[in-house]
């Protein structure tokens, strides 16, 4: 994964370029918005990590060019680096494209994460897989399977099973909410009631269970992929 | 791991109810001061006037003993025999008026040189003046105080005494009249006096009085001006210079704020690089050291980004304190909040640390609006929710709560940890305070910055322990 960092803090820049490094990410970074202006007009880059307050053209400014036609990183997903107490630069950051935002000083655990949900929403956009540990939806052909030892388990999902894993995919790491699951089923359902979207998750877990993958209820919110063993940090 | 952190209220003693002895305090030192004055020049002419009147009683009895001695010729004149060893008399019109006039109160007697009583009243008897000369005394007879004069006097009989007692004593009712004419009316005098000042200073002092609770009532934050145009003139200069002082102290409180939001800012940009620097580290510590670098021990690394942590978060807050303190915000629109979205992202927020701690986090929230600043409220909610889930035991359960109670929408934060006793609640929310004996890395602010913020929504923090008695719950109602 190739990413671009556009940050004008050399301690800042170099702590998250070694972050992102260690955590197998190749990294450009670049100190100014004119020079990441130039660099993404003519390469693409699996996302843009840009904090706003950059000298001259501020991050705002270059999120907003990074959507224009002629950018080779037209559909690069973004995420912006602000200060807490810009909170208003994180919602116009978020109207003129930006897809996250992250409080600086920040935790890198807390940044990895952004991140990896930022590729896997920007990824499902763009690619027909989704996949959550070993469980991968591949939504062109409608096949949902597991990676176990090093080959492909199918699994065999009805179509409310599938249209309620493949919203718990799209959301993950982050939980889906009851209601949000219960709307995706209307298409299928308009009588369905919130008690059906449990027979569903019930389902749905006997299913995950044997790969390790846990469907976590969130009491008084909704569900959550999570993998059972703890993959660290 | 015992519980808790953070939070201020500095002025807290300051916000106390407004005291009503001082209220009476005032007017009654006024009240009294104002009575002295008037009634000590009250009570030195009514000493005056009395001592007129005692002088003018002088003159009375002086005027009784006149007219005594005018009567002892008449008796004289009156003797014109004897009948016996008593003398005939036939007394003269003015005597006979007197004592008809006075019966019972009018004495005279006739009594030899010896003192032997002739004619009249024997206990007139005595030892008669040892010359010509009048003698005027007073003494006491059947309970009353006679004014006897004795005179020897020739009469046909040779020489007599005469001796003419009056017990009418003026003096007797001059204390009467004295208390009638001078003392009575004094007291009334000073009791209306005592009245009308007691009247005078209520209203006299209303506006100074309204002014005082005017001020006493307004919350510490509130230093705009008093309106001096409902103030009387007098009370005017007053209200003008405490309109000075509090636009002084409105100025400093204000140069102090942006003084700390300026140190939080500027502090977060090196911290920020500090944080970024031994974040990377503490992720690589483990791996075999490159070339060129240092190898630190991984639990030293995590130690040092603990504290990195810390001292970031503390930034952040800090500066979110005075943010959330400034003047601005209450300048700022309100906007309509849907507190169930808001919940449902810290939820999503917290979960991560939650789960990390075994916590169970979960949400109990009814869609309902309000009028609010967002980032306030979400700031607030972060608050509470990293302290339920910072200071609950591993295991535990956190609630994150919104809806109706009556009218009133409300936020609300559970947890079933350790809680705060009762007594240290309140302390809890000034700044910097942390309960004894706390763990972890809370610097003491969350509670404080959240409390501020339930200010700026015109309401305040309510802690209670939670269901069962157990842990802390932290309530945010909104008014209407």
């Amino acid at each position: 994964m190739r990413l671009l960092l556009v940050e004008d803090d050399v301690m800042v820049a170099s702590g998250i370029k070694l972050g992102l490094s260690n955590a197998g990410y190749a990294v450009d970074w670049v100190g100014s918005g004119e020079r990441a202006e130039e660099v993404l007009r003519t390469e693409v880059f699996d996302a843009a990590i840009i904090d706003i307050g950059l000298p001259n053209m501020d991050g705002l400014e270059l999120t907003r060019r990074i959507r224009r036609p002629e950018m080779a990183s037209q559909h690069t997903p973004v995420l912006i680096l602000t200060a807490r107490d810009a909170l208003q630069d994180r919602v116009q950051g978020l109207d003129l494209g930006a897809d996250d935002y992250m409080i600086k000083p920040f935790e890198l655990p807390e940044l990895l994460a952004r991140l990896r949900a930022l590729l896997r929403r920007s990824q499902a956009a763009t690619s027909a897989v989704l996949s959550f540990g070993p469980i991968e939806l591949d939504t062109a052909n409608r096949r949902a399977s597991a990676q176990r030892n090093g080959q492909a388990v199918p699994i065999e999902l009805g179509p409310r099973e599938w249209t309620v894993m493949e919203y718990l995919l799209i959301n993950a790491p982050k939980p889906a909410s009851k209601d949000k699951l219960l709307q995706a089923l209307t298409g299928w359902d308009k009588e369905i009631t919130p008690n059906a979207v449990e027979v569903y998750i019930s389902r749905l877990r006997g299913k995950l269970e044997p790969y390790g993958v846990a469907l976590r209820s969130i009491r008084g919110f909704g569900y959550r992929l999570e993998l059972r063993a703890s993959d660290g940090e | 791991m015992k519980f808790f952190v953070s939070s201020f209220l500095p002025d807290a003693p300051a916000s106390r109810a407004p005291r009503a002895g001082d209220l009476r305090g005032v007017t009654s030192g006024l009240r009294r001061r104002l009575l002295i004055l008037l009634i000590a020049p009250l009570t030195v002419l009514a000493v005056i006037n009395a001592w007129i009147e005692y002088r003018s009683a002088d003159n009375v009895a002086a005027e009784q003993d006149q007219r005594l001695l005018s009567l002892v010729p008449l008796v004289a004149d009156s003797v014109i025999g004897q009948s016996g060893e008593r003398p005939l008399l036939m007394l003269a019109p003015p005597l006979e008026e007197f004592l008809k006039e006075r019966s019972g109160s009018a004495a005279y007697a006739i009594l030899d040189v010896d003192g032997k009583v002739l004619h009249g009243e024997s206990w007139l008897q005595g030892l008669p003046p040892p010359d010509s000369t009048p003698e005027t005394h007073s003494e006491e007879h059947e309970g009353a105080t006679w004014r006897i004069v004795r005179q020897r006097q020739l009469t046909v009989l040779g020489e007599i005494v005469v001796a003419v007692a009056d017990s009418s004593d003026p003096r007797q009712q001059w204390a009467r009249s004295i208390f009638l004419r001078v003392l009575l009316p004094n007291l009334v005098l000073i009791a209306a006096a005592a009245f009308a000042v007691r009247w005078a200073v209520q209203r006299a002092l209303k506006p100074l009085l309204s002014l005082k609770e005017a001020v006493e009532r307004r919350s510490p934050r509130d230093l705009s001006a008093i309106d001096g145009a409902a103030s009387p003139e007098e009370v005017r200069p007053l209200v003008d210079s405490l309109n000075r002082l509090f636009r002084m102290v409105d100025a400093q409180t204000e140069s102090q704020r942006r003084f700390v939001a300026d140190a939080a800012h500027q502090l977060r940009t090196p911290i920020a690089g500090l944080q970024a620097q031994v974040e990377a580290w503490a992720q690589a510590a483990g791996a075999a050291p490159r070339e060129g670098s240092l190898a630190l021990p991984t639990e030293q690394l995590y130690k040092l980004r603990s504290a990195t942590r810390r001292t970031s978060q503390l930034a952040n807050q800090l500066l979110a304190l005075s943010r959330a303190d400034a003047r601005a915000i209450h300048a700022t629109p309100e906007q309509r909040i849907d507190l169930k979205s808001l919940c449902e992202d810290a939820l999503e927020s917290h979960l991560d640390a939650a789960t990390a701690r075994g916590i169970d986090l979960g949400l109990d929230a009814v869609c309902v609006q309000v009028m609010g600043h967002e980032w306030l409220l979400r700031e607030l909610l972060s608050n509470l929710v990293d302290n339920a889930v910072k200071y609950s035991d591993e295991g535990g359960t956190v609630t994150i709560r919104c809806g109706r109670r009556g009218s009133a929408p409300f936020l609300e934060v559970e947890d079933d940890g350790p809680g705060v006793a009762a007594a240290e609640r309140p302390r809890i929310l000034e700044r910097f305070y942390r309960v004894q004996g706390t763990q972890g890395e809370g610097n003491g602010l969350g509670l404080a910055i959240a409390e501020e913020i339930a200010r700026v929504h015109g309401s305040h923090l309510q802690l209670q322990a939670g269901a069962a008695g157990r842990g802390l719950k932290v309530t945010l109602s909104f008014t209407g």
